[in-house]
């Protein structure tokens, strides 16, 4: 890992390139196609910036600078994929070069699964522009017209002479030339796919697996110190006093750190670290502010509302307003109503969170594992005082994080660090740390009720939601608002007081709305709680995103309060939801998980069979005109005298849009379910009045390989007439409102509050009896 | 005070210096061997990401004081266990059936996998859940990690 310290000039840097450069900005993609721009949205470079690109070298190969952070979940090779196909080059020639803020375009954040559907996009067209300059390289070269020429596997061909070709590499000879998106290059029709739509085995498994991968937890830099960081035993709690004799005799001691309440070690070995955190003795001010968490749910519910930062088309977070609710309900033939709950969740990264920071006189360099490196580093520069410029933020990247996890607040840890002892610092978390201080995925509780005309059809559909923002990272969702230190809890501790950027209401109220077409009287409606942090907020519990930003908890709520309103009919939950018109394409994805799944039709909760494990089969489904629509049916047995929920089959189908890699597809699907099922069935943060107390993997149990289903069967609805849409979240949101109504039709009782633990089977059991 | 120490690493001697006898084998191997295999997840033995063999047994590395090391006791990490020209059957399984999400479990996974292949070539599906049963995976990549070790055992 190279360390340059030289102010970054881009320009400098491309013409370092040699060979064929094509910088392409999504301004220019705008020109191409206003509908590319309005689909990319927020997620490209900015519209007066050109320095995104795609360089050809003179071997031959074709690199990627990418805005983009690989998270692990196989998005960059589908990028790559996008490339080759549009460049007509073998998929073996072409590089990737992640995010480096001296070297590739603000791409804002690569999050919300949206790297193959936000990002693919503009990549294709400025790949097809290179390929077309390739083309107008070989016509001089071989004095043809350009209309003879056609390209395949990194060369130009003359049509009707086969013989008479150049390669790429002899095109590009040692010149180097740049090039701009004119708008003239024509992309490929899906029908001319060769590359994309093959499933490509990911560039990163082979180095991942013969373990030559370099995690940002495996980067080393000269002269570089190890920490360990010192959190406060209760989330609101202040240091009175630090006792440093209590270290003075760990060997290697470089120095104990206090600024404010972020309190670090700094060691010359990693193992000294770890022994002088845990020798440290810091008298730390009493604090007690949390609920009992028996009450958590009912606390939230009596929030006062926050009424900033709602989106002005809906004022009081009113979501959808249709008919007139209350005479719907009192006119209805049958009503029902509902409370749902869910937990707080941990991300659970298997590999805590880690940073390397070196702050020096000259300017400061950082490696991370960011999901937004410009606005983190923007997070950064604020903090330190220094203009953006003087920040270079390398991307690494480190263990899976499903969302927030604590990838940016140990930056301000290194860096603050690094700044006491004036060397390089790496910060690794302890598991410890991680659970203790992450963003979790919020807890909700949500109201509904709903009435059934004298047919059966739904009348009414009244649905309330109290939550918390789904996002708070350093940068807020638009660029233009740039990174905020007040977002990390990290910068909060060593006393950054200006509040940081909060997404809050849209992140999390989503999709909210079912659905279903055309529901008469319906209103939705999401409360709105506030930012909450550790350290400040109306719940001193930290949130911040998580695989769905709140889909999941809305999907859940939506999606059995469905299947409720299907048993009081008396209906099969298919032919229910059919009965009420989900849009084309979920109709679609609903059919073909029936068919594959075999489902079998009648109302739920009259499971037949009364011995100890109680079979049931539950469905949920989501999706929009112009996001993935997935429907999943889950097959559960229920074990009447443990209580415990075994998920054993799954079926999902999905329709993605048009499907850039179907195995690493694949992949994400199965791997979201898994993680999905043991949300909702395991999963739950615990705190006492002091602190978050899920610490370990023992306290927080997460899914292993006796509890997993035996399959997950996926039909993927390959639409190549649309654009690919997203992949990593949608199918792992169906997991929870269907395995909750797979266990209502095994056991014939309505649990609504997650995780669905024995202890809540048990309990519904017995009420029963 | 500190002591220096040989312990044989992937069939090398690698010398170490230490202050504390105590330290856990993976901090020898990940920063003075300069390993990348093994892998920080809990430090509790509680995940099975540090997960290496000493003497042909799956160990976690991160609850293994050094002092538990003798000089005869060989060592081998992921690295040791194949490369890239003379792969073990399990790394050639991973790839194929693509057994990897973001890969931080995977080197725990293949250690742990590899030991049960030594001791029974032909596991069932029951036998390799039992095997890996404390090998913990956030990504939910379990269900290729089976087919990868039926396909390394052959079946
Ligand atoms: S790191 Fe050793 S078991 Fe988790
Ligand atoms: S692949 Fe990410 S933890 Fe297993």
């Amino acid at each position: 890992m190279e360390m340059t310290r030289s102010a970054p000039d881009r320009r400098e840097f491309i013409r370092q390139l040699g060979g064929l450069v094509v910088g392409f900005t999504l301004a220019n993609a705008a020109r191409h196609s206003p509908a590319a721009a309005a689909e990319a949205g927020d997620y490209g470079p900015p519209t007066d910036q050109v320095d995104s690109w795609i360089a050809i070298s003179e071997d031959g190969h074709a690199t990627l600078y990418s805005g983009c952070c690989e998270l692990g979940t196989g998005s960059s090779t589908g990028l790559l994929q996008v490339m080759a196909e549009e460049l007509d080059m073998p998929f073996a020639r072409v590089r990737l070069v992640l995010p480096d803020t001296d070297h590739t375009p603000d791409q804002f954040v690569s999050s919300g699964s949206r790297t193959i559907s936000a990002h693919s996009r503009p990549i294709r067209i400025a790949a097809a522009e290179a390929r077309a300059v390739l083309i107008d390289l070989a016509a001089q070269k071989l004095g043809v017209p350009a209309e003879r020429l056609m390209t395949g596997d990194g060369a130009v061909t003359l049509r009707d002479s086969k013989q008479r070709s150049v390669t790429y590499a002899e095109l590009v000879g040692g010149r180097h030339f740049e090039a701009k998106i004119t708008g003239r290059a024509k992309p490929k029709r899906p029908d001319e796919y060769k590359i994309v739509g093959q499933s490509l085995p990911r560039w990163d498994v082979p180095e991942k697996v013969f373990a030559s991968f370099t995690y940002m937890q495996d980067i080393k830099v000269d002269g570089m110190l190890h920490a360990r960081v010192i959190r406060p035993p209760a989330h609101g709690a202040s240091v009175v006093a630090i006792d440093e004799s209590s270290v003075a005799h760990v060997p290697g001691l470089v120095k104990v750190v206090r600024v404010q309440d972020l309190v670090g070690v700094v060691c010359r070995r990693e193992e000294q670290a770890i022994a002088a955190a845990q020798a440290l003795r810091v008298q730390w001010t009493s604090w007690a502010g949390l609920p009992d968490q028996k009450n958590l749910h009912a606390t939230i519910r009596n929030l006062p509302e926050f009424r900033q930062g709602y989106p002005k088309d809906a004022p009081g977070g009113l979501l959808v307003h249709r008919g007139d609710v209350e005479s719907g309900l009192s006119e209805s033939a049958k009503t029902i109503s509902a409370t749902y709950m869910t937990p707080y969740h941990h991300h659970g990264s298997i590999g805590p969170s880690c940073a390397i920071a070196d702050v020096r006189d000259d300017g400061v360099t950082v490696w991370c594992g960011t999901q937004t490196p410009y606005g983190t580093r923007e997070a950064v520069a604020k903090f330190l005082g220094l203009a953006n410029q003087k920040v270079r933020l390398i991307y690494a990247e480190a263990s899976g994080c499903y969302g927030q996890n604590g990838a940016d607040d140990v930056i301000v840890d290194a860096v603050v660090l690094s700044r006491a002892v004036g060397r390089p610092v790496r910060v690794q978390w302890s598991r410890a740390d991680e659970n203790g201080w992450e963003a979790y995925k919020a807890a909700r509780i949500s109201e509904c009720r709903g009435g059934l005309d004298s047919n059966g059809k739904i009348a009414a559909w009244d649905a309330r939601t109290f939550g918390f923002s789904g996002y708070s990272r350093p940068e807020y969702h638009e660029p233009k608002h740039g990174g905020e230190p007040g977002s990390l809890v990290t910068a909060q501790l060593a006393g950054w007081t200006k509040p940081g950027l909060e997404e809050g209401f849209s992140g999390a109220a989503g999709n909210f709305d079912p659905v279903y077409q055309d529901l008469p009287n319906k209103r939705v409606v999401f409360t709105y709680l506030g930012p909450a942090s550790h350290r400040q907020g109306p719940l001193r519990i930290r949130v911040g995103s998580m695989r769905g930003v709140g889909s999941p908890d809305n999907i859940f709520v939506a999606e059995c309060f469905m299947d409720e309103l299907a048993a009081a009919a008396g209906e099969d939950p298919i032919a229910f939801r059919l009965e009420h018109s989900p849009r084309p394409r979920g109709l679609a994805v609903l059919k073909a998980a029936a068919e594959t799944a075999k489902w079998q039709s009648r109302a739920s909760g009259t499971a037949p069979g009364s011995g100890d494990i109680a079979y049931g089969r539950g469905v949920a489904m989501l999706g929009s005109d112009t996001d993935t629509n997935v429907a999943g049916i889950y097959e559960v047995a229920v074990n009447r005298r443990s209580g415990v929920v075994r998920v054993q089959r799954v079926t999902i189908a999905q329709d993605c849009g048009l499907v850039v890699n179907p195995g690493a597809v694949r992949n994400q699907i199965e791997g979201g379910v898994i993680q999905s099922i043991s949300r909702a069935l395991k999963e739950e943060v615990k705190f006492d009045r002091s602190r978050v107390t899920s610490l370990d993997w023992s306290s927080y149990p997460i899914i292993t390989f006796s509890e997993i289903p035996d399959e997950i069967d996926i039909v993927l609805l390959d639409r190549p007439d649309l654009p690919p849409m997203r992949v990593g979240e949608p199918a792992s949101e169906s997991v929870w409102p269907g395995v909750a109504n797979a266990v209502f039709d095994a056991i014939g009782v309505r649990i609504r509050q997650l995780p669905l633990t024995p202890e809540r089977v048990l309990a519904a059991l017995s009420g029963k009896a | 005070m500190a002591t220096t120490k040989t312990i044989r690493v992937n069939g090398k001697a690698l010398g170490v210096t230490v202050d504390d006898a105590a330290m856990p084998l993976l901090y020898v191997l990940r920063n003075d061997a300069g390993l990348h295999g093994p892998r920080f997840g809990c430090g509790l033995g509680q995940c099975g990401a540090c997960t290496v063999h000493v003497n042909g047994q799956p160990v976690r590395s991160c609850t293994r004081p050094l002092s538990a090391i003798g000089p005869d006791d060989e060592i081998v990490t992921l690295e040791g266990l194949g490369t890239r020209d003379h792969p073990h059957a399990l790394q050639t399984a991973f790839i194929a059936e693509q057994a990897v999400q973001c890969g931080y479990c995977i080197n725990g996974m293949i250690m742990q996998a590899a030991a049960l292949l030594k001791k029974n070539p032909r596991p069932s599906v029951p036998e390799i859940k039992a095997a890996l049963e404390n090998n913990l995976c956030r990504c939910g990549t379990h269900l290729r990690i089976i087919r990868a070790i039926r396909r390394a055992s052959g079946v």
